[in-house]
């Protein structure tokens, strides 16, 4: 691929005789032209606000007023602060219900959909169950939230009352007011959030699967959950990667979720970096602090990004190699 | 309205030649960036730009909206032009904004330490004190009410210059649904031991007597009126204006082990640990709780909604309860027309708006005792005029410092939960306290 198109332009060169670097130059001038309006944006919209955020970072300050410089005393309070590592644990806690579990049912379920549910019940079906899963994608998370706080409300909401009517109403719990509960009841609705997007792109994944391994590994007797194993696992992988990376910096930088079901509450037990940036920032003013966990955040992410796609990379150099 | 604008502006110039969106989007960032001054009416005298964040079915809201047409009457040719703002919007954005020239003429703010006072600290806010004295609008505040409208050359409130007036009084009171009372033949209490006999017998009967919200204002409002009952005006100024406090001493302490021992007796249910303040309310407004301790703020909808007998008063057996002066008139230092704002600021200090502040449920400032017909807004105001005499409003627990209302919030939760002692609660709050303090 990469080695046709200029052969293509040496060829069209030499037909107008020699004439053929002006113009080349000229278009890719206009290409540049093009990237200018991105390039702008992506200056004024994400380096300098994140410049700016990082100068602050090293700063005392209040938002307004005089700005005094503190070097990394920022950093060192942030390093001994209870408060911050709480929140990351439980930025891990979202790891595991936005990322992990859902690429792992998202799995199971796209594979199921895909393999039985199509061949069974038809396609219109599977377009249906589909859709029902990404709904919870299409929905703004501040009404899926407040919905949500509804049905965990501990006395008059759906959860419990559903309890109480089936008989186990001991099971009764104040869903997002126990600290000990808290954290889990958001993880649970994290799930379902998030569930329909690795499906969604699973699914989109198993269509270049080559039916014929499918059948080969049929005919030699592996069973559903073996050919899931063995043959969809490693088909889509690269659809895995996407999944993982994209989900993991969703749970990492989660937001609209805790400050809708819980604002971080009770005591903290919900906490996270980015809600507990956002209130030191603009509730406690204290914009240099907020700064410097803001910044630390964006690094974390970086960096797991980075090294994502870096070994996703690798991993498909790899494929190719063995493929080659 | 310039987002719009630029929008449209982008449009056209894309179909012409799409090269040209980078140099469009590039003016189009550029002119945001700028602020854009051409909507702010600038000082032609002409229009008087304000912001408030009252409900327009609020006391304050129709008070305000009357004084407004009252304005314009008075001043011809001048255009009021009001821009509703949330609480939220004006709390988290003031400071940028009255740093840009896109600052009002005059605009409601919250006072205390951490909000109109960081401002006039950050010389955003003008200073009033001569048009404050020559207009009279000292004579017609008591001195408790006027704390919150003066600030120090460092932002403490108390003393200094004046930086904002406000036209009503607000403070914690106990609400009583009368008819739960009547049903469960239960005294309506006058005594804090007559209170305590009643929370017993209502969870007697199976209800949990006191509405409660530990997401939000209510829970940690307990807990410092509990202190309350047994401090004195010298605990109140050291805790608030001072920056003293001692979260170990006996009040505290019994602040703290009361109300945990209400929650474990069931007298507050451990179920609103996640509730909001509006929860609380409504929960009271549908008969499940007899009794909600909270502002005055709640008194018009209470009006308006409950279906039931109620009365109110100050939480029994206190002197001092929580409470100041409204939130401010506060007059940007950008403002572009000064005279006009203060011409505002007059009317709404005139016997006429604040009569119909009192007759709507709001605590006026400066009302004619006689012009409020309804009883219960009397007995309210009276209630108010009581405290303000006897030196009893006692502000607000999140006072203190910038961001203590995030601790409170928290560590009551906690608190209620049973995950931290009342030892622990205040030894947290003492910590946040302290490093708040002297960071103020």
């Amino acid at each position: 691929m990469s080695l046709a198109a200029p052969r293509k332009e040496r060829a069209a060169g030499a037909r107008r005789g020699g004439t053929a670097p002006l113009p080349r130059r000229g278009r890719r001038d206009s290409y540049a032209l093009f990237l200018l309006p991105g390039a702008v944006a992506f200056l004024l919209v994400i380096i300098a606000p994140f410049a700016m955020n990082t100068a602050w970072s090293f700063t005392d300050w209040q938002g307004v007023g005089d700005l005094t410089w503190s070097g990394l005393s920022n950093y060192r309070e942030l390093f001994h602060d209870a408060q911050f590592w709480a929140s990351f644990r439980h930025s891990l806690f979202m790891v595991l219900s936005m990322a992990i579990v859902p690429t792992v049912v998202g799995l199971v379920l796209a594979a199921a959909l895909f393999d039985f549910v199509a061949k069974h019940y038809g396609s219109k079906v599977t377009t249906v169950l589909r859709a029902c899963f990404y709904l919870p994608q299409v929905l703004p998370i501040a009404v899926a939230g407040i919905v949500w706080s509804w049905i965990l409300a501990p006395d008059d909401g759906a959860l419990n009352a559903f309890l109480r009517a089936v008989g186990l109403g001991s099971l009764q719990q104040d869903w997002l007011g126990d600290p000990d509960l808290a954290l889990y009841s958001v993880m649970g609705v994290m799930v379902w959030v998030q569930i329909g997007f690795p499906l969604v792109v699973f699914m989109a994944g198993l269509q270049r699967v080559d039916p014929q391994l499918y059948e080969a590994a049929e005919l030699d007797g592996a069973g559903w959950w073996r050919r899931l194993w063995h043959v969809t696992l490693p088909q889509i992988r690269p659809e895995i990667h996407v999944v993982l990376l994209w989900c993991t910096i969703a749970a990492l930088k989660v937001f609209g979720a805790i400050y809708v079901l819980t604002k971080g509450g009770p005591g903290g037990a919900t906490n996270v970096p980015s809600y507990f940036s956002y209130t030191t920032f603009f509730e406690q003013t204290q914009v240099g602090y907020g700064a410097a966990i803001s910044t630390v955040l964006t690094v974390i992410i970086l960096v797991l990004a980075l090294v994502g796609l870096k070994a996703q990379t690798r991993a498909e150099d790899v494929e190719e190699g063995r493929a080659a | 309205m310039l987002t719009i604008r630029s929008t449209k502006h982008t449009r056209t110039r894309r179909v012409r030649a799409l090269a040209a969106v980078g140099v469009a989007l590039t003016c189009a960032l550029a002119l945001t960036s700028c602020g854009g001054d051409d909507d702010s009416g600038g000082g032609d005298a002409k229009t008087l730009r304000l912001w408030h964040y009252e409900a327009a079915n609020s006391a304050m809201g129709a008070a305000w909206n009357e004084a407004i047409k009252e304005f314009e009457a008075k001043h011809p040719g001048v255009k009021v032009k009001f821009e509703e703002k949330s609480f939220d919007q004006i709390q988290k954005t003031a400071s940028m904004v009255l740093g840009s020239d896109d600052a009002p003429d005059i605009m409601e703010y919250n006072k205390g330490n951490a909000t109109a006072g960081l401002l006039s600290k950050q010389g955003l806010l003008t200073d009033m004190s001569a048009e404050v004295r020559e207009r009279g609008w000292d004579k017609l505040l008591s001195p408790s009410v006027a704390t919150t409208s003066r600030y120090s050359p460092a932002g403490t409130m108390g003393s200094g210059k004046w930086y904002g007036v406000p036209n009503y009084g607000e403070f914690l009171m106990a609400y009583y649904n009368e008819d739960l009372f009547k049903k469960y033949d239960i005294k309506v209490p006058t005594t804090f031991d007559e209170l305590t006999t009643a929370l017993g017998e209502f969870k007697k009967n199976g209800v949990t007597p006191l509405a409660n919200a530990g997401a939000e204002y209510l829970a940690h409002q307990y807990v410092y009126q509990l202190a309350l009952t047994k401090a004195d005006r010298s605990w109140v100024d050291g805790y608030e204006l001072k920056g003293k406090a001692d979260f170990h001493d006996a009040d505290w302490t019994y602040a703290a082990e009361t109300f945990a021992d209400w929650v474990k007796k069931g007298y507050i249910d451990k179920n609103t640990t996640s509730a909001t303040a509006e929860k609380a309310g409504v929960s009271w407004l549908q008969q499940k709780s007899p009794i909600i301790f909270s502002g005055s703020w709640w008194f018009g909808r209470f009006q308006d909604e409950a279906t039931f007998d109620w009365s109110s008063g100050v939480f029994p057996g206190a002197s001092l309860t929580p409470g100041s002066g409204g939130n401010l008139w506060v007059v940007p230092a950008k403002s572009k027309n000064k005279e006009l704002a203060y011409d505002f600021i007059d009317i709404t200090m005139s016997k006429k708006i604040q009569n119909m502040l009192g007759n709507k449920g709001g605590v006026p400032v400066a009302a004619d005792a006689t012009a409020i017909k309804d009883p219960k807004s009397k007995e309210l105001i009276n209630n108010f005029n009581t405290l303000t005499k006897n030196d009893g409003l006692a502000y607000y627990s999140d006072w203190p410092a910038a961001g203590f209302y995030e601790t409170l919030v928290s560590e009551t939760q906690k608190l209620m939960t049973a995950s931290a002692s009342p030892e622990k609660y205040l030894d947290s709050l003492q910590a946040a306290y302290d490093k708040g303090v002297s960071k103020g």
